[in-house]
């Protein structure tokens, strides 16, 4: 093999041979077979399952309510990473460590606890109602769900990427004249772009994919606030097995494309800033 | 006066890490802050660039109090250790900032530019990206950073830390330039001396957030005032030498001084003696004068253009050799001799020597040694381990000698027949202790520190003197103790319809808080034992006792 570089760890044939056959057997196959499944349908019965106004509005739903989600996040994770990177406070260590209780939550307990929270009767929901703002069963709450669930990625995300930020660049910029906001958007803000982009990632796939929060605050109206993965099982429930995996694989499309992207424009961003550095 | 500060203080945790620094340095000078990591050196600074704030203290830059003005408005360029580049900026962008931020026209800024790349000479390299220059070069773009918006002051932390040797030379001799022919007022951090006495116009050295000394390379070098400067700056041999009215005694040696002494009885006093003002020969007489000691050839090191040597004395040969850099290690003589030395008298190791001294310079530090004192000789010799003791002794780079009185304090005792007190005399804590201080001091002790068992580092130390002939030597000696510990000094101030009860006064300030030290300086020994028995006798703090009679 020519790309066999010289390492500290011995086996890279062995290593590599695991990557592959894991991928391969975790990720590929399966992903294979979903279209495979959904190959087996005719073209036009294909798209009459993918493009019906209820499977539209199921995708403007789950990318939508995904990207606002990831978007929340995006600004709230990096003033919560900011705030455990850069301060010393009380409770400093149990805050860090209550980022990552969505991850280990049942998806559906957060959703129970959320529409516990949120429902015309909740703790919460009461005080907005009056004021007309009605979060569960709405597509407020398929968002407040997928926020929570995808919010410890980003924080995770960007934390490393903030403590390695030195300090020295902001005073460096500030005996230099620049304000504060100065400071931020044009040091801060383009050195940890890309964590803020992967925190980004992260986030937006982590909720692309959410299933069990939503169920529960949604209230799954079709066309309203019915998202893809729920539709996926709706089909499933009526043994349309094909019907399923064809929005599994129009899933499986926007979220590769989204994905990519987001990539492609972070290789971009690193070119741009260390060109031909060797 | 370019940057002016006046007794600058910050505290963290509780410590102080600038410890009342005041200091002038005057426009267009290269002023360098020399300091072993941890002496402040960097917090003081980071507090003239305003990016901390101090707790007390003023500081101004050309007239103007900037002590609570932003950074961003001092007019200061500062650059860091590690460069700090925007690293998604070009070399140009990167100078450009400060002008940007100015909102200065693209045209001027681009003239600006140029300027500046060609002053740190690296015309040319405009458009690369910090990731792909060498460390030299990246910290010469953070120097020109640093001027482009023309600061009245450039402040360098350290700005060679992160480079090796050659480059470094290089760079020294940049900064340099630029520096003259731009004349800014400049100031320098670092903790080494060889770049400290290359580049400085005045070094000032800190220790434990304290400015000891400020002056010319040389000077310093040649007349430092205090132990830690001395040892610090090159290597230096501390001896405990007399020194009278006709000159030094070193061991065998008595050397004529020009240095005047402000005390004309005999006492002891510390002598810094450079390596290269050792001589050694096969014989005192061959020595041509200055003969100390004989000695033994310990280690030699062969370092170019010197030869570098440790010499043991021995039987100490009359002079105490005071233990350098690591003071559980006996002491060594440290000895240099250029190739003209060495071709003129071989040595090789295990070889014994005379030894002879050319120079002394003698420090003008008032607590030269400590004698733990007692009446027994195991009493003398557990106080002498007293832990306040030897931090103070281990910091100050000086020994404990163990001195036992058996009629110590006994009223009925004679006063001739014993040998001088020298130094600082250490007496224990405990009843009596005010009768048995009455009693050294009536002998002849100079300072007497009465020590409890359990007696931690000061934290604040207090002072007061009673009769103004006892001012100058208390303070003489609060300076030398405040130079080894981070302490806070206290006047303490007592109103004079208080002054018959002085010692309870001062026994009550020194309760309000633990980690208090007393220096207390007293002309009058009437009635000394009794006046002071509050503040000696079993009291749970240590109280340094200054006597100087009325003249």
């Amino acid at each position: 093999m020519s790309f066999r570089k010289p390492s500290v760890l011995p086996g890279f044939g062995l290593t590599f041979g695991f990557t592959t056959f894991f991928l391969s057997a975790i990720v590929l196959l399966p992903l294979a077979a979903l279209v495979l499944a959904a190959a087996s349908m005719h073209w036009s019965e294909f798209v009459a399952v993918v493009s019906s106004p209820r499977a539209l509005g199921s995708y403007r739903l789950s990318f939508g309510a995904s990207a606002l989600a990831a978007s929340i996040n995006l600004v709230f994770g990096f003033i919560i990473a900011w705030t455990l990177v850069r301060y010393e406070f009380p409770g400093r260590k149990l805050i860090d460590a209550l980022i990552d209780m969505p991850f280990a939550l049942p998806t559906a307990v957060s959703g129970i606890a959320l529409t516990t929270v949120f429902a015309r009767h909740g703790w919460i929901g009461r005080y907005l109602e009056p004021l007309g703002v009605q979060v569960a069963y709405t597509w407020l709450g398929v968002t407040l769900a997928l926020t929570l669930i995808s919010m410890p990625f980003s924080v995770r995300a960007m934390q490393p990427a903030l403590l390695e930020l030195q300090r020295e660049l902001e005073e460096a910029a500030e005996t230099l004249g620049a304000g504060r906001l100065y400071t931020f958007r044009r040091i801060i803000l383009p050195t940890v772009l890309p964590a803020l982009l992967t925190g980004f990632t992260l986030s937006f796939a982590r909720a692309v994919g959410e299933y069990g929060s939503v169920i529960f605050i949604a209230g799954n109206l079709p066309m309203k606030t019915e998202i893809t993965p729920l539709l996926i099982v709706i089909h499933l429930e009526q043994f349309d097995y094909r019907g399923a995996a064809a929005l599994g694989v129009v899933m499986l499309l926007l979220s590769f494309v989204v994905l990519l992207t987001i990539n492609l424009l972070q290789a971009w961003n690193r070119r741009r800033h260390v060109q031909a550095a060797h | 006066m370019s940057i002016s500060l006046e007794q600058v203080t910050k505290h963290y945790g509780g410590v102080p890490v600038v410890n009342d620094v005041s200091l002038d340095i005057a426009d267009g000078e290269f002023f360098v802050l020399l300091g072993p990591s941890g002496s402040g050196k960097s917090t003081l600074l980071r507090a003239i660039a305003g990016l901390i704030a101090v707790d007390h203290g003023r500081i101004s830059l050309h007239g103007r109090d900037v002590t609570h003005v932003a950074a961003r408005k001092r007019g200061v360029g500062l650059v860091f250790q590690n460069y700090a580049l925007f690293r998604h900026m070009t070399v140009a962008d990167n100078i450009e900032f400060a002008l940007r931020v100015r909102h200065m026209r693209a045209r001027r800024r681009r003239e600006r530019r140029k300027e500046l790349l060609r002053l740190v000479a690296l015309e040319g390299m405009d458009d690369r990206l910090p990731a792909q220059l060498s460390g030299g070069q990246q910290q010469r773009v953070a120097v020109a950073r640093a001027l482009a918006h023309k600061p009245e002051v450039l402040l360098l932390d350290e700005p060679f830390g992160a480079l090796d040797a050659k480059i470094r030379e290089e760079l020294r001799r940049t900064i340099r330039e630029v520096q003259r022919e731009l004349g800014i007022t400049t100031v320098l951090v670092t903790h080494d001396q060889g770049e400290a006495f290359a580049m400085a116009d005045r070094i000032g050295i800190m220790n434990l957030g304290r400015l000891l000394e400020i002056g010319a390379p040389h000077d310093l070098y040649s007349r430092p005032a205090t132990r830690f400067v001395a040892t610090f700056l090159g290597a230096a041999n501390l001896f405990l030498a007399r020194q009278g009215g006709d000159g030094i005694q070193v061991g065998a040696a008595r050397i004529a001084t020009h240095e005047q002494s402000a005390e004309p009885r005999e006492h002891e006093v510390v002598a810094v003696v450079r390596p290269e003002e050792v001589t050694v020969a096969a014989t005192p007489a061959e020595l041509g004068g200055g003969f100390v000691a004989q000695g033994v050839v310990d280690e030699m090191v062969f370092s170019g253009a010197l030869e570098r040597l440790r010499l043991r004395l021995e039987n100490g040969g009359g002079a105490p050799l005071l233990a350098t850099a690591d003071a559980a290690a006996p002491p060594y003589l440290e000895v240099t001799r250029t190739q003209h030395e060495q071709r003129s008298f071989e040595l090789h190791p295990g070889q014994s020597v005379a030894i002879g001294v050319r120079r002394v310079h003698v420090l003008p530090t008032p607590l030269s040694s400590f004698a733990a004192c007692a009446a027994s000789a195991p009493d003398a010799e557990t106080l002498a381990r007293q832990p306040l003791l030897t931090e103070l002794a281990a910091r100050m780079k000086t020994r404990i000698a163990v001195r036992c009185e058996p009629q110590l304090g006994m009223e009925q005792a004679g006063r001739g027949g014993a040998a001088a007190f020298v130094g600082a005399t250490v007496i224990a804590s405990e009843p009596g202790a005010a009768q048995r201080a009455a009693w050294l001091l009536q002998r002849g002790a100079r300072e007497v520190l009465v020590l409890p068992a359990q007696a931690a580092v000061p934290h604040r130390v207090l002072i007061h003197w009673l009769g103004e002939a006892a001012r100058a030597a208390t303070l003489a000696v609060s300076e030398s103790v405040l130079r080894h510990v981070p302490a806070e000094a206290v006047y303490a101030g007592i109103p004079p319809q208080g002054a018959a009860d002085v010692a309870p006064e001062l026994a009550r300030r020194l309760a309000e808080a633990p980690a208090q030290l007393l220096i207390v300086g007293v002309t009058d020994l009437a009635r000394f034992a009794e006046r002071f028995s509050p503040l000696l006798d079993g009291g749970r703090w240590p109280v340094l006792v200054v006597h100087r009679a009325t003249s």
